[in-house]
């Protein structure tokens, strides 16, 4: 038990948006895939979305959990209590974000739940001038604390900040880690989008620029062994590459975990290296 | 007698020339299959109980199976199997071609060899009988040339596994080979080696043992050939796996510079990518293989070498050589000289951080100097110099010259680790430190959980343990029947697809289930024989370095094992396999297996 979970919160009613933000399309993905599979690679522990009492959720990938808010629109903490509850015993903390954030890095995540390790029950990214409350990582310990602030109504989270240890980031703190700071140097990690406005703004965006390289028999196609194309997706950047992930063909993200899942989000400065699937023998 | 059998081993006691056949029941040929199967059983039967690996009483087997000569792809392999001098366990390693088809044509399912000539010998054994030649001229010749002397002397019909001069000076990492083709982990040359053997001789002599179903075996051949050019082996046929050397490197799993790291500088000019449009010169492939997964590469000044992943990363980046000329000259060496590639790179590479570290005295000997690489080698294979140490493994040498050079010596149980960082395949980490061999990617194939997208290789744990337990039982019915693990992945359905491959061959009616229960009596019964052999808990484990000095992968996450982690691997790996918390089996599973 001393790995970092991941708690998305899906259940805001996005009344300024008009639609629901899980939902909303950006770069081929819903918002919650790729939040939560940007989350869910940068975590080591269980992936949690907490949704309002029976919404409906668009696909998510397998093994992600999902549980109910005890009562809707309630607001983060609710959310919160919900998603620390079914994280005791099995993992010490969680980096909890917002589902609007299409620019989340998980070079962010990493380095806000890497700066929980010390002291401290909440690291908390003080970015753009704001308190990042959902772009941040709590000790799965607060739960009690959260609880007894949601049964006395007291629901935002400057009152469980009142109440607890919490490590502040500020941007220079932030990208302090070299990573992050090469992978996102404006912290756009935390841009959520509130307004279809915001949402057209982050679609104008270009996918995020990643390397692709087929390896072994696969540079036998066509085209160079190693490109830089615009993919939000594995699927996309191995379709760049003239291949389809499969039972012959997997990838790896920057050279970590084996995946063929062609909906795994991509993230700008991402190196992407496709695989025979029989590596080794 | 079922179909594809002889039913008989020829054992030869090559002090005296006098042979005896062992006739082989039904029932053990249906328990144990055949190649390293079958062999377990007869090492069990033959080998007395505490025998020196090296001693004459020791048994040495080459062990046939139900398959060979059929027309099945890949099925012309034979097994080779002993106590092994590094290891002082039970030893198997397999090799390809002809050997294996004119062997069984001798007319015998294994041929078992013990005692010692009193002068260097040839064993030729064919359908008419045994006889041991004097083998004078032959002493200190390359296997090659020995085999090729042989079949001038003898004919071109006769097939021959030989040793080099590694084998005959003992070294304990010495192979036997076969056309090029090395039997070559855990020291099997250096078995023959003490018994004065330079070479057995066979010859396709007998009649070949009826088929139960020729109809269903030619359709099922057909059928498998065709797999065999599909896309599940395509790796094999267009790089090699020398394929594998730049894909570990992304992965951080290629160990270098004796496993202080997972990824290599030199990478790139080792790769199958880059290297092939260079040096290749050929393809090849065994006796009645449609794969052809041998590529052979020019030699710097003249010669040619098979090249395969395992012995470019043990002699390039385990040892930091980056030079590609210096590598294939090294695996030349080892292949004239009969030594094995991985146990060479891993003992010289232990003697390189040794040398850095001041603890030996060989200010010459670095890393990543390919000519101080091939003096070391030279020195192994004459066992003069620095080499009479490290002739005896990186565990002996480790222990010799103590300082802590023990806790970096990369072996399991004497045996040096293949080209797989356990830190980031931990799944493969458990396969390397419980498996019967020792350190080995064949009989634990864990490495394929790792590498696909069922569990996270960096964080060892339940799914790791079921998935080292499904390969290793794979490995012992892949290596029994015999079929070549290149074409593990032509198979949908493995354990109900080799059943019907069995029953057409031999006419039993065995199901997958029957297959799967085979696959762990063999995996027990060679530890059993470990036990036997003075086998502990503590022999299965991995090397301090692993359980202490993470890594890190490219992403930025930590690779870590520590004794814990390991630890409850290993509990679970035993409680799944039916054994007791000190790993030896429980009465139940041995009864259930026919193995108490």
């Amino acid at each position: 038990m001393d790995g970092t979970a991941g708690i998305v919160l899906a259940g805001g009613r996005s009344s300024r948006m008009g639609s629901p933000k899980a939902a909303l399309e950006w770069h081929g993905s819903t918002l919650l895939r790729r939040v939560t599979g940007i989350v869910g690679r940068a975590v080591g522990g269980p992936l949690i979305v907490v949704r309002a009492p029976g919404q409906e959720l668009p696909p998510l990938a397998a093994g992600v959990e999902v549980v109910d808010d005890a009562r809707e629109g309630r607001g983060p903490l609710q959310g919160l209590a919900a998603g620390l509850a079914t994280l005791e015993g099995r993992a010490a903390a969680a980096y909890v974000s917002s589902t609007d954030v299409p620019l989340v890095h998980p070079a962010f995540v990493r380095a806000v739940a890497a700066a929980l390790n010390g002291d401290g029950d909440v690291a908390l990214p003080m970015v753009h001038g704001y308190p990042q409350p959902l772009a941040a990582a709590y000790r799965v310990t607060l739960r009690p604390l959260v609880d007894e602030l949601v049964n006395a109504d007291r629901l935002r989270p400057a009152f469980l900040f009142e109440r607890c240890r919490v490590r502040r980031l500020d941007e220079a703190a932030l990208l302090v880690d070299r990573r992050l700071a090469a992978a996102d140097p404006e912290l756009l990690s935390v841009v959520n989008v509130n307004e279809p406005a915001d949402l057209e703004a982050a679609r104008a965006l270009p996918a995020p620029a990643v390397t692709v390289e087929r390896f072994g028999a696969l540079r036998r196609l066509p085209g160079p062994a190693r490109a830089t194309v615009q993919a939000a997706t594995l699927g996309a950047a191995a379709a760049m590459a003239g291949l389809e992930l499969g039972e012959h063909v997997v990838a790896a993200i920057n050279g970590d975990r084996i995946a063929r899942d062609p909906e795994l989000p991509l993230a700008a400065g991402d190196r992407v290296a496709l695989l025979a699937a029989d590596a080794g023998g | 007698m079922p179909g594809g059998y002889h039913g008989r081993a020829l054992v030869v006691d090559v002090a005296t020339g006098g042979a005896e056949r062992l006739e082989l029941p039904e029932q053990v040929l249906r328990d144990y299959l055949g190649g390293v199967g079958l062999a377990t059983w007869l090492m069990h039967r033959l080998a007395p109980p505490g025998v020196d690996s090296l001693a004459p009483q020791a048994p040495l087997a080459f062990v046939f199976s139900p398959l060979v000569g059929t027309p099945l792809t890949t099925s012309a392999k034979f097994a080779v199997v002993a106590k092994s001098p590094l290891t002082g366990m039970l030893n198997d390693a397999l090799a390809s071609s002809h050997f294996a088809i004119a062997g069984k044509l001798t007319g015998h399912d294994a041929i078992v060899v013990h005692g010692a000539a009193g002068e260097p010998s040839v064993l030729v054994v064919d359908a008419d009988g045994t006889r041991i030649e004097p083998a004078g001229e032959l002493w200190g010749l390359p296997a090659a040339d020995a085999e090729a002397r042989l079949r001038e002397r003898l004919g071109p019909a006769w097939r021959i596994a030989a040793i080099g001069p590694a084998g005959e000076r003992l070294v304990r990492y010495a192979t036997i080979s076969h056309d090029g083709r090395h039997a070559g982990r855990g020291g099997l040359g250096a078995v023959l080696g003490a018994k004065r053997i330079k070479a057995l001789a066979v010859r396709a002599s007998s009649g070949r043992p009826p088929l139960a179903d020729p109809a269903a075996v030619q359709a099922a051949a057909r059928d498998l050939r065709g797999r065999s050019f599909g896309p599940a082996t395509e790796k094999y046929r267009e790089l090699g796996t020398l394929a594998n050397l730049l894909a570990f490197n992304e992965l951080s799993t290629l160990p270098t510079r004796n496993f202080t790291a997972a990824t290599f500088e030199g990478a790139t000019g080792l790769a199958a990518e880059n290297l092939a449009e260079l040096r290749l010169r050929a393809r090849d492939s065994c006796a009645s293989c449609s794969i052809g997964c041998e590529h052979i590469y020019d030699v710097k000044g003249g010669g040619s070498v098979r090249v395969e992943y395992e012995n470019v990363f043990a002699l390039g980046p385990l040892c930091g050589v980056s030079d590609p000329d210096g590598v294939l000259a090294a695996s030349a060496r080892c292949d004239e000289l009969g030594l094995d590639t991985i146990s060479t790179g891993g003992t010289i590479a232990w003697a390189m951080e040794c040398a850095e570290r001041g603890l030996i005295d060989a200010p010459w000997l670095r890393f990543g100097d390919g000519d101080a690489l091939l003096r070391a080698i030279g020195e192994v294979g004459s066992r003069s110099g620095l080499g009479d140490l490290l002739a005896e493994g990186s565990r002996r040498a480790a222990e010799r010259v103590g300082q802590g050079s023990a806790s970096f010596a990369p072996h399991v149980k004497g045996l040096e680790l293949p080209g797989y960082e356990p830190r980031t395949l931990q799944a493969m980490a458990l396969g390397l430190a419980v498996n019967a061999r020792g350190a080995d990617h064949n009989r634990s194939g864990a490495y394929e959980a790792d590498f696909s997208d069922e569990l996270d290789r960096l964080a060892g744990g339940e799914a790791h343990v079921h998935a080292a337990i499904a390969t290793e039982d794979r490995a012992a019915v892949m290596d029994s029947l015999i079929l070549c693990k290149f074409l593990r992945r032509a198979f949908a359905e493995p354990f109900p697809e080799w059943a019907a491959l069995l029953r057409a061959v031999t006419g039993w009616d065995v199901s997958a289930a029957e297959l799967e229960r085979t696959a762990r009596r063999i995996v027990l019964a060679k530890r059993l024989f470990n036990l036997r052999a003075g086998w502990t808990r503590a022999d299965d484990w991995l090397p301090q370095r692993f359980l202490s000095e993470p890594l890190e992968v490219a992403s930025g996450r930590a690779a870590a094992l520590n004794p814990e982690r390991l630890s409850a691997m290993i509990a679970s790996y035993y409680e799944a396999r039916g054994l007791d918390p000190d790993g030896v089996p429980r009465a139940g599973p041995l009864h259930e297996l026919g193995l108490a």
